[in-house]
Order: structure tokens, then C-alpha cells, then sequence
């Protein structure tokens, strides 16, 4: 579904992805890991389309769209999260789902949206200003429901666990694994807790130093001593 | 039912007891003018920046287009007066595809650019001589038609022509504000990357606004053409044309409808029937300090405010 091909991202004298080669299969769940400044939140927004690649290519669903604007991406069926929640600030919490909607999946469907609030625990919190109501895990929940009103085939959530407390993080996960059943999404998952990664991903990734040093089952990656010096500070030779 | 019942007494006064109170006053009746037509234009801005999420320095371009398009396809083409002012609106808003690669900056660098493109379509207007008459500007530009029995060119008649423009813009611009566009729009206002993030193409509604904001301060300056029957390019793009509605839409509250209209109507009025009155020369230095005042103690704008007390003397009152 998703093919990176040889993506390198350069800010001025600072490579942030070298080069990078990565495929995602449809309906596969893959984590994304690593350490700090390692290029996690750079490979989403060079998915997403926040930024433009230096070079490479990205095929999603068969098409080129590397030279699509962010608002088309969201279009194809790439849906985001980000790792610091970013709420439409003027609006309702339901606001915020039927603008994505609308534009992102190109119609309104109240009822679509009533499940997504549902299944967040948001229906409660509905009709609250998404600005100044929301404790951190509805904050998170809404920024995995502005991502999902765009009926995404692909769903990126950038630390969407971070910050919160281990009960509700594992709450939270059961919920993201019954919305990629529902939704029969394809999802790329940034998280630090390996507990987490391995109860959610199949498949984990390692990035370090912009580069991916290792690709796997979770049991297979974590065990990888290149990972490992990776996480205790040493740099690649 | 409250809001209707609202609405209609607004308009009722607004239509009936406003000419026929004060119609005999020509001078008030031309400062009520004066006022609506700085409030249509202070509307315009205020989509712009509410919906736009842009604060623009060159609406006098656009006012200054839309009074020369107008005015000049009704002295050398002929054409008739009301049907010109709708082309000065969409000259304007052609104008304002010009400057559209200003879209791409952000905060006050949109701002100091499209200010540059009013003082680009002031030049024009000096240099094109044989279209605008140049710095000599166009002498006995017609006046408005009578329509319906009503005579526009009157001030009683004048009134009624700006208040209808003034009440049609701000029809559109909560029809747009309402809508899923202008929820996306509100939305753009703080978190443009939210909303591009979900699909929303940001820049194109940008533009959108744009076009519709320049398309109704064309009008506007179209309507002032023919009211004053004079143009030059000092008065038609005469900063201001931007600086008044600027002033006025954030007294009034630049991010609500009404408070633009209102705003102009509260400043340009009171300055000029009490301030104007009680210091004739640096009278404009009282409504500076009412602007400073307004923005230190309610800087959401006088609607806003006026919206606030009011919920409080209800809540004391239910108390």
C-alpha cells in the first residue's frame, strides 16, 4: 500500500532521512520507533506532505504522490495524527470531525460521525470547545478522530499514546485496535513503549540517525544489538 | 422567533424611522452615508481576516479599482449605474487576483505586500492617463438612477442603496460563515495545519476570500463614486480607505458580523458629530484613545462586549 522509495529529507546541512527505502503492506500494522531525533516525526511529515522530500519517491496505492499538497494527501486516504494534539481551535469537538470529513472523505455523513465519536468515548464531549474542554486522552482521541472523519486507508498516529498514564495507554490501545478492525485500516504507529509496540505491531521498524537500521517482529527488533546501541547512545560506525 | 422579532425591528428602524427622522438632515444623513460606506468596506475586511485569517494593509486598492471600473464604463461606455457598480466589484476582484502570490507569506509580510500592490494600482491609476483621466481624475461621474420611484441620488435614496449593500454583504458573509467552508475558514484562523492535515486546501479559500472581500470593497467604492461624482488616485486609493475599516472592525469586533458595521457607524459618527464639535483640528486624537481604550479593555470589540453584558444583566436578572 504504501512504498518509500530512497526518501532523503535535508534541512539546510542537517539529513534528517538518508535515503530511506520502506514498504507497508495493506492491512498490516507497523511500528515506528526509535530514538530522539531519530526521523520518526520527519518520515510522517514527509508522508503526510508537510514537507517535501529532497529526494526519493512515495507510492501510495499504486500512485505517485509525492508531488501532491498535504490537502490532496489527506484526499487519497493518508490519515495523521500529531504528536503535540492539534485541535481546530475554534471549534466544537464535532466541528472539528465534520470539517475533516467534509473535505477529507469529500462528503458529510452524521452518522459515520456519531461512530466515531462513540467509538472515542467523545460523544459526551461533542458539542465542547476542542480548545480549552478536553483533558489530554480526549485531546489525543480527537486528533485520532479528525484522522479518521477523513476515512483514511492509511492511518499515521505520531506518539498518540505519549503522555499518558500505563492504564489509560492500554485502554486506549484496545481502542485503536478495534477502530483498525472496524475501519480495515492500514496503520504506521511512533511510540517509545515497547510494551505497547508489542502488543499492537506485528511488524516494527527502527530508525536511527535518519536511517533504518533494523525491520522485524517486535521480539527480533528489540533483541537486535545494533537497536540496542542505538537506544544507549552509541553512534552508527 | 426572539432573533427574527430582532431582525425585523432592526430593519424596520434601520429602513423607516432612520429617513424618516433624520432625512431632512442632509449633513447627518451624509455622515450616516459616509459611516455605512466605511462600515461596507470594514465588513470586507473583516471577512478577510476573520474568515481568511489575513490582515490585509490594501483594501484601498480594491476600493480605488472598484470606483474606477464603475466609473468608467458609465462615462465612456455608457453603461447604467447600478448594473457598472456590480462590474467595479468584480474589476476589483479581478484586481485581487494580482495579488495572490502574496498568499504564500504569512502575518505581516501579507500585509506590507499587499499594502505594496495598493500603492502599485495607485501608480496605475496616475499613469493611465487616456483610462483615468490621471492625476486630474474624472469630473461629473453620474450619479445614481431612480429606481422604483425612489430617487438613489437623493441622500434619503443613497442611504437606502448603501444600507441594502451593506445588509446583502453581511447576508453573504454569515451564509459563508455558517457553512462547512466557514467553519474550515474559522478553523484556518489559529490552526491552519490542522485543517490542510484533513484535506481543507487552505490556500484556495484563502483566495476564495479574498476574491469575495476585494469583490465587496469594489462595490463599495464603485457606490462612492457615484455618490461624490469625483475620482482622483489620491482620494480613491487613499490609505484611509484601508485604515478607517481597519479602525473600525476592531472597535466593533472584526470577528463577528455585525461588529464592523457597527463599529464604523460608532466611530466615524460620534467623531464626527461629538468630537468633531468639541476639538475641530486633532479631534481624531480622542477616537485614538477611545481605539487604544476599546483594544486595552475589550479587545475581542464592542460587540463581543456589548454581548457579554448583556448575558450578565439577564443572568442577574434571573437571579
Amino acid at each position: 500500500m504504501l512504498e518509500l522509495d530512497a526518501i532523503t529529507m535535508r534541512f539546510g546541512g542537517l539529513t534528517a532521512l538518508h535515503a530511506m527505502s520502506l514498504s507497508v503492506a495493506e492491512g498490516e500494522t507497523l511500528g515506528l520507533v526509535g530514538p530522539n531525533g531519530a526521523g520518526k516525526t520527519t518520515l510522517f511529515n514527509v508522508i503526510s506532505g508537510v514537507y517535501a522530500p529532497s529526494g526519493g519517491t512515495i507510492r501510495f496505492g499504486g500512485q505517485d504522490v509525492g508531488a501532491l499538497p498535504q490537502w490532496k494527501r489527506a484526499r487519497v486516504g493518508i490519515g495523521r495524527t500529531f504528536q503535540i494534539p492539534q485541535p481546530m481551535r475554534e471549534l466544537t469537538v464535532r466541528e472539528n470531525l465534520r470539517v475533516a470529513q467534509r473535505f477529507g472523505a469529500g462528503k458529510e455523513d452524521p452518522a459515520a460521525l456519531d461512530e466515531i465519536l462513540d467509538l472515542l468515548g467523545l460523544a459526551h464531549k461533542q458539542h465542547a470547545d476542542a480548545a480549552t474542554s478536553l483533558a489530554l486522552t480526549e485531546q489525543k482521541a480527537l486528533e485520532v478522530g479528525k484522522a479518521l472523519a477523513v476515512r483514511p486507508r492509511l492511518l499515521m498516529l505520531d506518539e498518540v499514546l505519549g503522555g499518558l498514564e500505563m492504564a489509560t495507554k492500554r485502554t486506549f490501545a484496545r481502542t485503536l485496535e478495534t477502530v483498525r478492525a472496524r475501519f480495515g485500516l492500514t496503520m504506521v504507529i511512533i511510540e517509545h513503549d515497547i510494551e505497547t509496540i508489542k502488543a499492537l505491531c506485528p511488524r516494527v521498524v527502527v530508525l536511527n540517525f535518519g536511517q533504518l537500521i533494523a525491520d522485524g517482529t517486535p521480539e527480533a527488533v528489540f533483541n537486535d544489538p545494533q537497536v540496542i546501541r542505538s537506544y544507549t547512545g552509541d553512534t552508527p560506525a | 422567533m426572539k432573533h427574527r422579532m430582532v431582525v425585523l425591528v432592526a430593519l424596520v428602524l434601520a429602513y423607516g424611522a432612520v429617513p424618516l427622522l433624520l432625512g431632512s438632515m442632509d449633513y447627518v444623513m451624509s455622515l450616516i452615508i459616509a459611516a455605512l460606506t466605511i462600515g461596507g468596506v470594514a465588513l470586507a475586511w473583516a471577512l478577510l481576516g476573520n474568515l481568511g485569517g489575513l490582515v490585509s494593509f490594501g483594501h484601498a486598492a480594491f476600493f480605488g479599482v472598484g470606483a474606477y471600473t464603475s466609473a468608467i464604463l458609465v462615462v465612456d461606455h455608457h453603461w447604467p449605474v447600478l448594473l457598472a457598480m456590480v462590474a467595479g466589484g468584480v474589476g476589483a476582484a479581478v484586481a485581487s487576483v494580482a495579488t495572490m502570490p502574496a498568499l504564500r507569506l504569512r502575518g505581516p509580510y501579507f500585509a506590507l505586500a499587499i499594502l505594496a500592490y495598493g500603492h502599485i494600482f495607485r501608480i496605475l491609476a496616475v499613469e493611465a492617463t487616456s483610462l483615468t483621466g490621471g492625476a486630474a481624475g474624472m469630473l461629473s461621474i453620474p450619479g445614481f438612477p431612480t429606481l422604483l420611484g425612489i430617487n438613489l441620488a437623493s441622500k434619503t435614496g443613497a442611504y437606502a442603496l448603501i444600507l441594502t449593500i451593506v445588509l446583502l454583504f453581511a447576508w453573504l458573509y454569515g451564509l459563508i460563515r455558517r457553512s462547512t467552508y466557514g467553519l474550515a475558514l474559522r478553523a484556518m484562523h489559529d490552526s491552519e495545519l490542522a485543517t490542510r492535515v484533513v484535506g481543507v486546501p487552505s490556500t484556495h479559500l484563502k483566495a476564495a476570500m479574498l476574491v469575495i472581500s476585494a469583490f465587496m470593497t469594489g462595490v463599495v467604492g464603485a457606490f462612492n463614486a457615484h455618490q461624490i461624482n469625483f475620482l482622483d488616485p489620491e482620494y480613491a486609493f487613499a490609505s484611509s480607505w484601508t485604515v478607517l475599516p481597519i479602525a473600525a472592525a476592531i472597535f466593533g469586533g472584526y470577528r463577528t458580523v455585525w461588529g464592523p458595521v457597527l463599529g464604523a457607524l460608532v466611530v466615524f459618527l460620534v467623531d464626527q458629530l461629538v468630537f468633531k464639535e468639541l476639538m475641530p483640528s486633532g479631534h481624531q486624537l480622542v477616537f485614538g484613545v477611545l481605539l487604544g481604550g476599546m483594544v486595552i479593555l475589550g479587545p475581542h470589540g464592542l460587540l463581543p462586549l456589548l454581548g457579554r453584558w448583556s448575558k450578565k444583566e439577564a443572568s442577574h436578572a434571573g437571579a
